[in-house]
């Protein structure tokens, strides 16, 4: 048998097919996520979502309309084209002026909504989706014995992106599109219609994650979760080439899915993480992207996202008295289990929060300091017999030094690339996770024996474990206040405010920034340390990507950057989840539906409006005072 | 008083940038196939005012009518329809498409406008620039493509905002004697100019402005007697 460098040689000829298959998904979309980006300025989260609809448009119109594959085809870019087009007139239009976060905030929370949706219909199991006919058998290319569908889905796409990039490069409308990427207002005055062509641009992008749906129901099963692990490197792939070039991202696209192929038969364990890995490299030798410009990105000044800080100043003190108050009496009224779950994930929400309300930073990786904790505190505590501050500890110091690690990297870019970069360095994480042998795979770590505090004070009992993760909380709490109000957090508030100025003044940003993420890590760790010895479990659930989106929303909804806003909204999602665990995939859609709502009419949170409301009150009768005031000396003036 | 041949009447205009109150009551009209300029200094609202015509001012108040239709609350590209174009003050030459497709990006509105020999006779180096890259033009060369662009559409009332700013006196020569072939063809013209030696050549009218408002208007006719004046206004 033909080898080379000891591998059979068709071994590596077929993995490279496979790989060059995967290439294919990736280019397309994140030619879809680059067009959609270039008009938009917006992340396109529902991008894996609208894939996976286009596979099930697919399996739904062969199984109950008898359309087949040629049909589908034609049909599932049209259908998901069209439902993208309501959402962008309808939602997402309204969201251009906004910071380009709530335009990733509000994608992932459609994107849960279609997934959800899906999964409450049909399951998680996959349904079988036939090679068409004519697509059927395969090739002996005298190397490798190629399956004819395979090859067709690699020429198709290819097809499809080259169309795509003579159609953006060379006609008319092309024109129009890059013209309006640059200058939408200018193109706006010679009459061309620009938010036709912006609905248009959405339409098209999502419709070519729709016909990649389609080519890939065959190879793999439809199911609702296809695409929310592929759109996750797929990000990667686009932090990578960069979005300044179509060609680039099609280039970046097939030539990582190849990388990936390869690692397949020279280092299997590594395949799933290379692009990850290739992605921080980029990371540290070209930030911008292999065929990115910096688009001057850095610094956005608007921050819409969060709250004034001084505005929680005064009502810090009380709040977490009152708080702590309540709490102490809570588990005479409510199980203590649901209550230190819901605690701990404030930990998290708060910790989490920190890097957005004092940094402008929006992670979408925290999971992979919570999740990695809950297995260090579980492991040293089942397997090492460690004190559970003992383990906490353990587990606070592993997810700082892993926050450095990620944090180092992320924060070379801003904005949503940011959030993409946490995104895609936490899903590597998991994938550690998954393979490493201690954390148990599927299993986890069960039945965590929760121990002795310091070798006293036994936790076994829930009510007395739930007053050390009450302390725990006040720690956490506690330790943020300091850090807002320390001369650091300071320093903080400026760069967030203007970072240009900030650093003029000569604070470095980028390590501050660094130093908030590090300590946020570490604050997420203690959290999910906390977690893993109260509920007595390490699993892949605490740090998978779900788990990310899971605390963004609980600070969304209780009011990013305000103090006490992560804490409501980690009890009022807890609760929620205790509440509808029942009832399946209904919780990832109402999950999608309040990010939506949020997003679109809620953004300040609950505490938030809260907050916004008493200061326009306080205002409001500050201006009458004025006014009455003003009015008095004006009658006090003696007349001339 | 604005009669029926004005083209162009601005009345009691009023333009914002978020909070920031720029236009405060703008009165002006053009007649068709005149050049009429705006005057002032910087930060007069000149810009704002070119800007509040094509409806790329965020906030706008008043009338504006153009060939009698009422544009104060119409989307740019519908404003843009009625046939008038704005050559902006940074000229807004896109990288990503080559002078040739800079060119014909505007789409045609009307009949009337220049045909691609015409404008390649105005703008020979444009012929020989054609496919590279628009911003690797000189500034001369990216503000005649600016110019040339919008002549081609049918737009007759064109708004062009400083085009001689930052370039060469031969060249400032070459623009002046584009704008007179401009005028001599019939387009109605709203001109910024900071160089008045430069508007005086080519212009009917001039309108100060200050502060956001119209504050003065000179006729071509009196702009020697009343040199002293317009100096003042301008601050030279
Ligand atoms: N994008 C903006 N946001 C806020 N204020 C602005 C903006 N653009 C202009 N201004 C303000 O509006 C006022 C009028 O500006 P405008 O650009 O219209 O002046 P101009 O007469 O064209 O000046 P110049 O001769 O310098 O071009 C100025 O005070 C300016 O500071
Ligand atoms: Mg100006």
């Amino acid at each position: 048998m033909a080898t080379l460098f000891g591998i059979p040689l068709a071994a590596l000829s077929g993995q490279l097919l496979l790989g060059l298959i995967n290439g294919a998904f990736y280019a397309i979309l994140s030619l879809g996520l680059a067009l959609i980006f270039g008009m938009l300025n917006i992340i396109n989260f529902a991008h894996g979502a609208q894939f996976m609809m286009g596979a099930f448009v697919a399996w739904l119109s062969l199984t109950y309309l008898g359309l087949g594959y040629w049909w589908a085809l034609l049909l599932a870019p049209l259908v998901v084209g069209i439902v993208g087009i309501i959402i962008e007139r309808t939602m997402l239009c309204r969201l251009y002026k906004l910071d380009h976060l709530y335009g990733l905030l509000f994608t992932f929370g459609i994107s849960l909504l279609i997934e959800g949706f899906f999964r409450q219909l049909y399951g998680v199991s996959g349904m079988p989706y036939a090679v068409p006919e004519i697509l059927t058998g395969g090739l002996d290319l005298g190397i490798l014995y190629a399956p004819i569908y395979r090859l067709w889905v690699v020429a198709a796409s290819v097809v499809v992106c080259i169309g795509v990039w003579l159609a953006v490069d060379k006609t008319r409308l092309g024109a129009y599109l890059r013209a309006a990427t640059e200058n939408p207002t200018l193109v706006r005055t010679f009459g061309i219609n620009v938010p036709v062509l912006i609905t248009l641009t959405y339409g098209i992008g999502v419709a070519l994650a729709g016909f990649a749906g389609v080519l890939a129901a065959p190879i793999y099963s439809v199911n609702p979760l296809m695409g929310s692990n592929l759109i996750i490197v797929v990000f990667a792939v686009v932090v990578i080439g960069g979005m300044g070039s179509i060609l680039g991202s099609v280039v970046t696209g097939f030539g990582l899915g190849i990388l990936e192929g390869l690692t397949k038969v020279i280092y299997p364990e590594a395949s799933s993480t290379v692009i990850f890995l290739v992605m921080a490299f980029v990371l540290l030798v070209k930030p911008a992207g292999l065929f990115g410009k910096e688009t001057g990105g850095a610094a956005q000044a608007d921050n819409g996202h969060a709250r004034s800080e001084r505005g929680n100043l005064k009502t810090l003190g009380i709040p977490l008295a009152v708080l702590l108050a309540v709490f102490a009496v809570a588990p005479f009224a409510v199980y203590p289990i649901f209550l230190m779950k819901a605690l701990c994930f404030a930990m998290f929400a708060c910790a989490f929060n920190l890097m957005i309300g004092y940094g402008g930073l929006l992670s979408f990786g925290h999971a992979a300091f919570f999740g990695m904790a809950s297995y260090i505190s579980a492991y040293t505590a089942k397997q090492w017999g460690f004190n559970p501050e003992l383990s906490i500890l353990a587990a606070a110091l592993v997810s700082g030094g892993l926050g450095a690690a990620i944090g180092g990297l992320a924060i070379r870019r801003q904005g949503i690339y940011f959030s993409m970069i946490t995104l895609a360095l936490a899903q590597m994480v998991y994938f550690f996770c998954l393979q490493a042998p201690f954390t148990n795979g599927e299993d986890g770590i069960q039945s965590v024996p929760r121990g002795h505090l310091f070798g006293l004070i036994d936790l076994s009992s829930d009510m007395t474990m739930y007053y050390f993760v009450l302390a725990m909380f006040a720690l956490v709490y506690l330790a943020i206040v300091r850090i807002v109000h320390s001369p650091f957090g300071r320093v903080l508030s400026a760069v967030k405010g203007n970072e240009p100025r900030a650093v003029s003044l000569g604070y470095e940003a980028n390590r501050y920034k660094f130093m908030l993420f590090v300590f946020s890590a570490t604050l997420a760790g203690v959290a999910g340390a906390t977690k893993a010895l109260a509920l007595q479990l390490a699993s892949l659930t605490d740090v998978f990507w779900s788990m990310s989106g899971e605390v963004v929303l609980m600070s969304l909804i209780g009011g990013l950057g305000t103090l006490l806003g992560p804490v409501v909204g980690a009890f009022f999602i807890t609760g929620l989840q205790n509440y509808l665990a029942q009832f399946g995939a209904w919780v990832t859609i109402i999950q999608g539906l309040v990010f939506i709502i949020c997003v679109l009419v809620f953004r300040r949170g609950i505490v938030g409006e809260i907050q916004g409301w008493s200061s326009d009150l306080m205002k409001r009768s500050g201006k009458l005072n004025a006014g009455a005031s003003h009015g008095e000396s004006k009658l006090s003036t003696p007349p001339a | 008083m604005p009669d029926t041949s004005d083209l162009l009447v601005i009345s009691d205009l009023h333009g914002h940038y978020g909070e920031s109150h720029v236009l405060h009551g703008m009165n002006l009209s053009v007649r068709a196939g005149e050049v009429v300029t705006l005057l002032g200094r910087n930060g007069a609202g000149k810009t704002s005012t070119l800007r509040a015509i094509i409806g790329i001012l965020g906030q706008r108040e008043g009338s504006i009518r153009v060939s009698g239709t009422e544009t104060i609350r119409l989307p740019s590209e519908r404003i843009a329809r009625l046939g008038i174009a704005l050559c902006p003050e940074e000229r807004g030459i896109f990288s990503s498409l080559t002078v040739a497709e800079n060119l014909r990006l505007p789409p045609r509105l009307k009949a009337g406008g220049y045909t691609d020999e015409e404008v390649y006779g105005l703008f020979p180096r444009l012929l020989e620039r054609a496919s590279s890259q628009g911003t690797k033009l000189s500034g001369g060369e990216q503000q005649m493509l600016a110019i040339a662009r919008i002549i081609r559409t049918g737009a007759n009332i064109l708004l062009l905002d400083e085009p001689t700013e930052g370039l060469a006196p031969v060249i400032v020569k070459q623009i002046a004697e584009v704008i007179l072939s401009l005028k001599q063809r019939g387009f109605t013209i709203l001109l910024v100019e900071q160089n008045f030696r430069f508007a005086a050549k080519v212009a009917d009218r001039h309108y100060v402005v200050e502060h956001g408002k119209v504050v003065d208007e000179v006729a071509a006719s009196d702009v020697t007697r009343r040199m002293p004046e317009i100096q003042a206004y301008l601050g030279v």
